[in-house]
């Protein structure tokens, strides 16, 4: 008899996570994952409920996509005396959020699709949804329905670990996380997440128009561009690219950083240091009302060395950018995942990736992957482009093919395909409770993965 | 020979504070205060359990009880009653039925079961008040009889409730406060308050001893314990217990309810009479006898001095932080801050960290009353927390300030 899948039909998927979808949700990276992961579902036509952390002016239950994606606003009594977004009056969110949600997933979401038949599966993201989790799990278990529940918990980052009850948690749910890098770091405290990497919107795979790469690069005027869009912080090695913009200059070779950063005061540092080793530093701001001013806004600070764009980047046109770029520095000491270089490599760009958690990245076959800190490897790596201009271009090909395998509509193919292996494990899934087997999807591998994988063990 | 019988139960359910703490906005309007001080899932989750296993049972049995003619009073705290309206109106219709039968008598108490009568006399008296006409309001009884909180009574106490214009009030008839009296007559303190002292042996034997199977007089059975009630020497027995002593504190299993229905026809065969509080006042006023009572307040509770509550650290802590988050709040002049504070330091919030560096049988009745749910928070922790909640409190009032 031919086991059971995971269909729109016969399960119910549940997301908790404290960022989200509205912009007062949204900090960094997990609330652009929540927010696609949840979309693809409910475009698959999975019936998916998201608890977050909303807005306190927007409704506290709403529904999207034809009634398959419920938005849940948690919170929001507290949120409103808290303006400053998802992280502002943390503690206090992550109390009421511990103590009251997991009562209303199982009675409102969990045992209303239980009743119905469903597979209910949980996905919790990130160390704040931890606790609840377990208490989910022991209340559903109180109830008779904790083996009608697939519990799936996800580390997106090392963020608070140290707060979070592993041998409870481990317990309670199947822990997961982004790559095999954090499943290593996993491993060193005794865990054995599975690996389920994160995803793409494939609309990043549409191809971004070289006309309007072209202008950005006219529009600036320079021998090489370099990007880099990340948060101010020492791990994303800031220092590094600066001083890889230094050394390029006294090679010669006239240069711009266009640096986006975040909020955070170590960008006055990176720029000091930027200033101290000789580089010139301008701000491009968009002029208020400006729909069209982002290239303007670049080509008035195109003089400098260092861009630093003090404007919000919308999506199409940081894939121009990327592509535009000669290099894309996506150079993390440490990236749990590093979805910046696979955005670059979407839009046919040459990232830089650290290496850490960056699975996607096969150096010199669809990338760069920077092994140490010192910027003469990135500097040795565009002189090098420069000098074989044919290898940039099989490069930016390669780059786009493999995105092709990270979007989120594969990465959710990967996680039922995790789910429905987890739900045979414990019986949910029709037929009796069996030991699982360990799946090898090679198929589903890019080929240029596939190679490298075969040339190693073979 | 004790010729006559007093039967007093007080219905209550503690409000729960919320652990571990759960921290308050700046700038948070009462009403969100509120629900970051108070567990109301919590409350909900118990007060049905309870209700379940006592208060239908029991309110069943002690309906019975009067319907063949046994008289008793009874007492309600608001702080039940609240929960009782929310959440079960079935019930709380049920508690109007019993609280109406002509053979029940409806006992005054201390609304939030608070510790008002220690902190704020003159406050404590206003409340009182109002717990009066509330209850004559929802129950249609206008209370002329009073109990306080954990029958806590004192000499100050006294001429608090005596100045409301009530004919009676409950106290333990603890031997430090007898001193070499029996707590079997009459009493009062010089007023016209009467004084109804609980016979704590008897009462206790039913409130704490029924089920232990430890204990001489185990098995109880009504023959015997109506045998007691008739030997003990004086006009009448004043017996009062939780109203939770009957399927709660003992389960049904225990057999505590068919004891209870067998007891008055035992007490009949042994020409026992049971009379309302007010009943009792009118028959022995006049062979009333002085009392002095304490400085120090007596309660029901543990060994019947204020140790209970406030015999350890922990206990003393919180009871310091009850002092300041009530007279900041009462700063402040909003009414809404007030009630809160008035509900923080409802007295159970002591009583459950009783247990704190003890032992012995106290410790153990205090820890039942612990939810179990804060026992994963580890007996410090505990501690720490509740003492969050009112650390929390107290900060936030600044912004009424």
């Amino acid at each position: 008899m031919r086991q059971r899948k995971i269909t729109p039909e016969n399960t119910e998927f549940v997301i908790l996570s404290f960022e989200g979808p509205d912009r007062y949700s949204l900090a960094g990276g997990l609330g652009v994952r929540v927010d696609n992961l949840s979309e693809t579902l409910a475009e698959m036509g999975f019936r998916t409920h998201l608890f977050f952390i909303g807005d306190p002016k927007f409704k506290g239950e709403q529904v999207r996509y034809r009634g398959n994606l419920v938005l849940h606003r948690w919170c929001q009594w507290i949120s409103k005396y808290y303006p400053n977004g998802v992280y502002d009056g943390e503690e206090a969110k992550l109390h009421d959020f511990t103590e009251s949600l997991p009562y209303s997933v199982k009675d409102r979401v969990a045992k209303p699709a239980v009743a119905k038949g469903k597979l209910v599966v949980i996905l919790g993201e990130e160390w704040h949804t931890a606790e609840a989790m377990c208490r989910l799990s022991d209340l559903l278990h109180s109830d008779g329905l904790r083996d009608k529940v697939v519990m799936f918990w996800n580390a997106n980052n090392i963020f608070s670990f140290h707060r979070i009850n592993w041998g409870r948690l481990n317990y309670a749910t199947t822990i997961t996380t982004v790559s095999r890098y954090m499943k290593h770091i996993m491993w060193r405290m005794g865990l054995n997440p599975l690996v389920i990497p994160n995803g793409i919107p494939k609309e990043l795979l549409r191809k971004v128009d070289d006309g309007a790469a072209d202008e950005v690069r006219q529009a600036l005027d320079t021998d090489l561009i370099l990007c880099k869009v990340a948060r101010w912080d020492p791990d994303k090695r800031w220092n590094g690219a600066v001083e890889a913009v230094a050394r390029l200059k006294e090679r010669g070779l006239k240069t711009v950083l266009l640096a986006r950063g975040g909020v955070e005061p170590h960008g006055q540092e990176v720029l000091h240091n930027a200033r101290s080793l000789g580089l010139t530093v301008r701000e491009a701001r968009m002029k208020p009302g400006s729909s069209d001013g982002y290239l303007t806004a670049l080509q008035e600070a195109a003089s400098a060395d260092i861009i630093d764009v003090r404007f919000h980047i919308p999506l199409d046109f940081l894939q121009v950018l990327y592509r535009a770029a000669d290099g894309v520095l996506a150079n993390s000491g440490h990236e749990p995942f590093g979805i910046v270089g696979l955005e670059a490599m979407a839009a046919g760009g040459i990232a830089f990736t650290g290496c850490t958690g960056e699975d996607y990245a096969i150096p010199f076959v669809n990338s760069f992957m920077l092994e140490t800190a010192d910027p003469m490897e990135i500097v040795s790596y565009m002189m090098y482009l420069q000098d074989y201009p044919e290898e940039a271009a099989r490069i930016r090909k390669a780059a786009r093919r493999t995105a092709r395998y990270f979007t989120w509509e594969a990465a959710v193919q990967n996680l039922i395909s995790k789910l429905e292996n987890q739900a045979r494990i414990q019986g949910t899934l029709g037929g009796q409770r069996r030991l699982a087997e360990p799946q090898f999807a090679v198929s589903k591998l890019p080929p240029e993965l596939l190679a490298t994988t075969l040339k190693r063990h073979y | 020979m004790a010729q006559d019988l007093v039967i007093y139960a007080v219905v209550h359910q503690p409000r729960r504070l919320n652990l571990p703490a759960q921290p308050i906005p700046k700038g948070a309007a009462p009403k969100d205060i509120e629900r970051c001080l108070f567990d109301e899932r919590l409350n909900e989750e118990y007060f049905h359990k309870v209700a379940t296993y006592c208060y239908y049972p029991a309110t069943e049995m002690f309906l019975e009880l009067a319907d063949r003619g046994l008289k008793f009073s009874i007492g309600f705290s608001f702080s039940v009653l609240r929960q009782a309206e929310s959440w079960d109106r079935k019930l709380f219709d049920f508690f109007r039925q019993l609280a109406a039968h002509p053979n029940v008598e409806l006992v005054n108490v201390e609304p939030y079961h608070s510790f008002l009568p220690l902190l704020d006399l003159p406050m404590f008296a206003k409340r009182m008040s109002w717990s009066r006409d509330n209850l004559e309001k929802v129950l249609g009884k206008r209370p002329e009889v009073t109990d306080t909180t954990e029958m806590l009574m004192s000499d100050a106490i006294y001429h608090a409730l005596d100045g409301l214009g009530f004919s009676g009030a409950f106290l333990d008839g603890r031997p430090w406060v007898m001193e070499w009296r029996e707590s079997t007559h009459l009493y009062h303190k010089g007023k016209d308050m009467m004084l109804l002292a609980r016979h704590y042996q008897l009462s206790d034997d039913v409130g704490y001893r029924f089920s232990n199977k430890g204990w001489w007089g185990y098995p109880l059975l009504a023959d015997t314990y109506a045998h007691w009630l008739r030997e003990a020497w004086g006009d009448f027995v004043v017996l009062a217990w939780d109203y939770e002593t009957f399927g709660e504190h003992h389960s049904r299993d225990t057999g505590i309810f068919e004891f209870m229905r067998c007891l008055p026809d035992e007490l009949s065969k042994r020409q026992i009479v049971t009379l309302t509080p007010s009943e009792a006042i009118a028959k022995y006023r006049e062979q009333s006898f002085y009392l002095p009572l304490p400085a120090f307040p007596c309660t029901w509770a543990g060994e019947g001095g204020m140790d209970f509550f406030l015999g350890n650290p922990a206990q003393q802590a919180v009871f310091q932080l009850m002092l300041q988050a009530y007279n900041k709040a009462l700063l402040t002049k909003n009414p809404k801050l007030i009630d809160l504070a008035l509900w923080l330091i409802q007295s159970d919030n002591l009583h459950v960290i009783q247990w704190f560096d003890r032992s012995g049988s106290d410790a153990e009745v205090s820890a039942y009353f612990t939810p179990k749910e804060w026992w994963e928070l580890g007996p410090s922790g505990i501690i720490w927390e509740m003492q969050q909640v009112y650390k929390n409190f107290i900060q936030t009032l600044d912004e009424y300030l």
